[in-house]
């Protein structure tokens, strides 16, 4: 469903990726691993479309997206759940899930946002209030109940886990899996490598912006000296900064 | 009984105000930028629908045209012209050679376009002020001895309702969320797919439409344009909007009318010539107690709408 061929993301003169080729298949969950500052970030701006590839190839139901904008990949099903969240905060949680279906234009949101409402019921009781009120974990569910609301095939996560409870980090996985067997591809880019290569099928690595290994999650997972080297351990310990929760964006 | 009928010149005066501030405080609420070619406009919606009543369309294609419809033909042109600014403005230069937070190049290409029409207009009408041939002024209604004129009335009225509506539109539609995300976090916003491009002009239609429609009720509440109307309602609209809170719509409404207010009080009890050092005094005295105005919210430039 998602090709992706020798993509370059070049800032000034750092190229923050390099020749990155990866795919995800339809209902797919694809883990993308690596230390702080190894690309996955711009390589999932990249996807997103809020930065301009300097070189490669995005296709994604075998339509040319390289150039395409933000919009028109959100409407032809590729949403991305950015690092920190980024909710709205000076909205209602509500409103929130509205901005999701920012391009429909069919008779189905109200549906929609009600079935989000019953997957959280967390947010379902503060569905008026402000989004600033929520806690860390609450305003990732927000997060991905808002880009649910566009109707994906494809969802990509930036570090979802980051900066959650244990409790959250639980929730949050047993939720990807969920949403997979709802058949929606997911690309999961993440510290916490334990977990992610729990819920995917197959993995990246990413060192230097470059891909440094491709397998199966079993297979990384097992990869003792891989684990070690690249990916500290692959508990929860890599992560600065997990145990409090990350301000809102503002 | 002459107080009274001050204060109520005041709203009339302020409502010119209120609509000049609202278009300055939309700008900045939503993208972050202080348009200076708003007094312009202003200006602009003034001298064409001079122009237009007393010459008629160029080229000869008609005489001169009705007061009502040189206004409206006033207004289309307020809103054109917003969109050639943002085009050049904001568009060209800040995606060509800024990023998302870049606010200095838009800030002074506005400060450029504001002197380049203001001259274009002088060139081509001169700078004398001009009489705008608008309804009777004998329309005047005596409620108890207050003197009210109807096209006051009608202006106070159509502010009333472009705020209130303007409200509506950011609170509830799909465009409004869009423009409050955009002000809020435009990263995320484009993330779901809030298209800039797209978005963005809808605020200088919005700008040149309140622009347009303050220069209308100014030319036909008080009968005479010229190509440098603009620039005491711009300076008393930004200290209106500033009184009131950057940002904040309610904000610029209250802050323009406080500034109609203090200044037909002060002509009144002071005379015309103190008038400038009553409205700066009082936006400094507001900023000492509220260093964000009346209305506003402390942070400067994200999310107030």
């Amino acid at each position: 469903m998602l090709e992706v061929s020798h993509l370059d993301v070049t800032y000034g003169r750092t190229r923050a990726v390099k020749s990155v080729s990866l795919t995800v298949a339809a209902g797919e969950v694809v883990a993308v691993l690596g230390a702080n500052g190894a690309g996955k970030t711009s390589l999932l701006r990249a996807l997103q479309g809020a930065v301009r590839p300097s070189g490669g190839k995005i296709r994604f139901d075998g339509k040319d997206m390289t150039n395409q904008s933000s919009a028109a990949r959100v409407r032809s099903g590729m949403v991305l759940v950015p690092e920190g969240r980024q909710i709205f905060v000076s909205m209602s949680v509500h409103e929130n899930l509205q901005m999701g279906a920012y391009l429909r234009s069919d008779a189905d949101i109200a549906r929609d946002i009600e079935a989000i409402y019953e997957r959280f019921p967390n947010l379902a009781e503060r569905r008026h209030m402000s989004a600033k009120t929520l806690s860390g974990g609450e305003q990732q569910m927000l997060a991905i109940g808002r880009a649910l609301v566009s109707r994906p095939r494809l969802i990509m996560l930036d570090e979802p886990s980051l900066g959650l409870s244990p409790l959250f980090v639980e929730r949050l996985f047993d939720l990807l899996a969920e949403l997979n067997s709802d058949d929606i591809a997911i690309l999961l880019v993440e510290q916490n490598t334990s977990m992610a290569l729990d819920v995917a099928s197959r993995g990246y690595v990413l060192e230097l912006g470059s891909v440094l290994l491709e397998d199966t999650a079993e297979a990384l997972s097992s990869n003792t000296a891989l684990t070690e080297a690249y990916l500290g351990g692959g508990q929860n310990t890599d992560q600065e900064g997990s145990e409090h929760e990350r301000a809102p964006a503002r | 009984m002459l107080l009274l009928q001050q204060f109520v010149n005041s709203i009339m005066l302020g409502s010119v105000y209120v609509t000049v501030a609202v278009a300055f405080t939309l700008t900045i609420g939503i993208l972050n930028f202080l348009n200076f070619t708003i007094p312009t406009l202003f200006m602009i919606a003034g001298m064409m629908g001079w122009a237009l009543s007393y010459y008629g369309l160029p080229l000869g294609l008609s005489g001169p045209l009705p007061w009502p419809i040189a206004l409206m033909g006033a207004v289309v042109l307020t809103i054109i012209a917003s969109l050639i600014v943002e085009r050049f403005t904001f568009r060209y230069l800040k995606t060509k050679y800024g990023d998302s937070t870049e606010h200095a190049i838009p800030l002074v290409s506005s400060l450029g376009f504001l002197l380049v029409l203001e001259n274009l207009v002088r060139i081509g009408y001169g700078t004398d002020s001009r009489r705008f041939e608008g309804p009777d002024a004998d329309l005047t209604m005596n409620i108890g001895g207050i003197f009210v004129r109807v096209p006051q009335l009608v202006s106070l009225a159509v502010t009333v309702v472009i705020v209130l509506g303007l409200t509506m539109m950011i609170k509830h539609s799909r465009i409004g969320r869009g423009l409050r995300a955009i002000a809020e976090n435009p990263d995320a916003a484009n993330i779901l797919g809030v298209d800039t491009r797209r978005i963005v002009p809808v605020v200088f239609i919005l700008t040149g439409l309140l622009c347009g429609l303050a220069g209308a009720l100014f030319a036909i509440n008080y009968g005479e344009v010229s190509p440098a109307m603009g620039e005491d309602i711009g300076t008393k609209a930004i200290a209106g909007m500033v009184i009131g809170g950057l940002g904040s719509i309610w904000g610029a409404v209250l802050g323009g009318l406080i500034v109609g207010l203090i200044e037909m009080m002060t002509v009144h009890f002071f005379g015309a010539d103190t008038v400038q050092v009553m409205v700066w005094g009082a936006l400094l005295l507001t900023l000492l107690a509220y260093p964000s105005g009346l209305l506003g919210h402390n942070t400067i430039g994200k999310g107030k709408l």
